[in-house]
């Protein structure tokens, strides 16, 4: 079975001025991200992340190199009726409901309208949205204006669905909440292409990662494995007193390992944040 | 239907729904509207023609200063918005093209100003009813033979008059595809309009024999590159000639600009195609 998304020596050129002067935005970038995976797509600001996304979306042409989406050449319709996309900070018509807006896209992206409302209700109950489905979006919130675009870009079932920064500004409730959309799409077997600055987010929902730095890609593979230090383990001991440490650091040091460091376990912040204010979504 | 076709006016339908909502088309629209029905008031400053020809002319007047402003301003806004908000980057990411996109977006502008001209003829054609009562009484008391006018030939002048601002919306549009601010697309499409309503000028001046080879191929050029958009003006012929104007002559019209509409979506479909969004 091909790749959800092929990407073979990706490079792309701005233009800059009248002189023509050229930005290297993505330089001979190479992936394979497997279907059925939840993706990170992760790097610094101004590294190519978004440029490669508008690329594989056909929304920007390539320099060089080739790009596949399910089998099929990208920048097709036969590609992008498989995908759905939420972009950065997405806007939409503030005039429409969100139910109206998720019906408009689901008609843009071929829903047949015998299986319009169905799609659309599924689209809104898995974002979350179903309540406020018939306000207008002028009066959405962050988080709701995030789950709406999730809602959009889901509604015609797409095998592969591209987000790109779906928690920027948004509140750790909600992006809890996108982070629990996410494993539903991985659990229902679509691959997700998520594209985030929250790092500790990205190592909750993603199977694997690419790293990418100046338009190049420096690091990619499982989480586990780019993560694990196989050098190191990690024991959490219930009821350890002074006594029962030396003796453990005894029997070890007589197995030739050594303690290093001895601390005691934290939970984040953000769990304790959403630990706190359970149920007060901003719905 | 056509899923292509589908798509297309999906785009249209949300792009009319945004600009009737917007307070620009309502300010103009009130505008022209008071610009028709004050013609009534001033009526006096007919300089010497017809009372009718001055209301027709006051109206005419309006719906072309409006509906032009209308056409450049609210067409590049509307296209622009959807870029800078990045709208068009969640649409253009769906299996819609970007013929799919422009189209849309033209037919969608080109019903708004449907609208506009709708209402202003309607309105006019209302005063000048209104208007010709109260002079066929006069006339037929004073024995004379009452001045009149054509409802039909304002029906055909309304069809024009839109066909006309369709010419402009393409324009715009194609503008609109190539520019990167909204200001150059709304300067640059405001100048072909002018342009446009002076094409005659080249017309003209291409019939009769020129020295430079380099300014004869300019004059042939521009007339073939710009519309001529006075030939819409034949509003006074249309709804106060006595005789009217043969079909032929407005089927001829009317096709001018269509073809005109036509070749300028185009040539914008070709360059929105390679425009990086």
């Amino acid at each position: 079975m091909s790749s959800a998304i092929s990407v073979r020596h990706l490079t792309k050129d701005f233009q800059i001025g009248i002189r023509g002067l050229k930005l290297r935005a993505v330089d001979d970038l190479s992936l394979e991200i497997p279907r059925g995976q939840v993706y990170g797509l992760l790097g610094p600001n101004g590294c190519g992340k978004s440029t490669t996304l508008k690329v594989v979306l056909g929304l920007v042409s390539a320099t060089a190199g080739e790009i596949s989406i399910l089998g099929h050449p990208s920048a097709t319709a036969a590609a992008r009726s498989r995908t759905g996309f939420l972009p950065e900070a997405p806007y939409f018509h503030k005039f429409l409901s969100g139910r109206e807006l998720v019906t408009y896209c689901a008609r843009l992206s071929g829903v047949r309208p015998a299986d319009l409302s169905a799609a659309v209700e599924d689209a809104l109950g898995l974002a979350a949205m179903t309540d406020a489905a018939d306000r207008t979006i002028g009066t959405y919130s962050k988080g709701m204006l995030q789950r709406i675009g999730f809602a959009q870009a889901i509604v015609h079932d797409p095998e592969l669905v591209i987000l790109d920064e779906p928690t920027a500004g948004v509140d750790p409730v909600g992006s809890a909440a996108i982070g629990r959309m996410i494993h539903a799409m991985r659990d229902k077997g679509k691959t997700v292409v998520l594209c985030s600055h929250l790092l500790g987010q990205v190592e909750q929902v993603c199977d694997r990662v690419a790293i990418m730095d100046r338009g190049k890609l420096v690091l990619e593979g499982r989480v586990e494995d780019v993560l694990a230090r196989r050098d190191r383990h990690v024991m959490t001991i219930e009821a350890l007193t002074p006594a029962a440490r030396e003796a453990a650091e005894a029997a070890l040091a007589a197995h030739g390992a050594r303690v290093t460091s001895v601390t005691h376990p934290r939970r984040s912040l953000e769990d304790l944040f959403r630990e706190l204010v359970t149920g007060s979504r901003d719905a | 239907m056509n899923p292509s076709l589908q798509r297309t006016l999906w785009i249209s339908r949300v792009t009319f729904l945004e600009a009737v909502r917007q307070r620009f088309f309502a300010f103009l629209m009130v505008l022209g509207a008071a610009m028709v029905l004050s013609s009534v008031s001033f009526r006096v400053f007919d300089f010497g023609h017809g009372e009718l020809k001055f209301i027709a002319d006051f109206g005419f007047g309006g719906m072309f200063l409006f509906g032009s402003v209308l056409s450049v301003v609210m067409t590049a806004q509307l296209f622009f918005s959807e870029i800078d908000n990045k709208t068009a980057l969640t649409l253009l990411a769906k299996p819609l093209s970007r013929s799919e996109f422009l189209l849309g977006k033209f037919f969608g502008a080109w019903a708004v100003l449907g609208v506009f001209v709708v209402v202003l003829s309607g309105l006019l054609g209302a005063v000048m009813w209104a208007r010709e009562q109260e002079l066929v009484a006069l006339a037929e008391q004073a024995g004379k033979v009452p001045v009149t006018f054509s409802a039909s030939g304002l029906g055909q002048f309304a069809l024009l008059q839109w066909l006309r601002l369709g010419v402009v919306i393409a324009i715009v549009l194609t503008v609109s595809a190539l520019a990167r601010t909204f200001l150059f697309a709304v300067v640059v499409g405001s100048l072909a309009v002018v342009a446009g309503q002076l094409q005659w000028i080249a017309q003209d001046a291409v019939l009769k024999p020129t020295g430079s080879a380099l300014y004869g191929a300019f004059l042939w050029l521009s007339t073939r590159l710009l519309p001529n958009l006075q030939q819409f003006n034949i509003g006074d012929a249309l709804v106060l000639g006595a005789t009217g104007v043969p079909a032929e002559a407005v089927a001829e019209v009317a096709f001018s600009g269509v073809a005109y509409m036509v070749a300028y979506l185009f040539i914008g479909t070709l360059v929105f195609r390679r425009r990086e969004i």
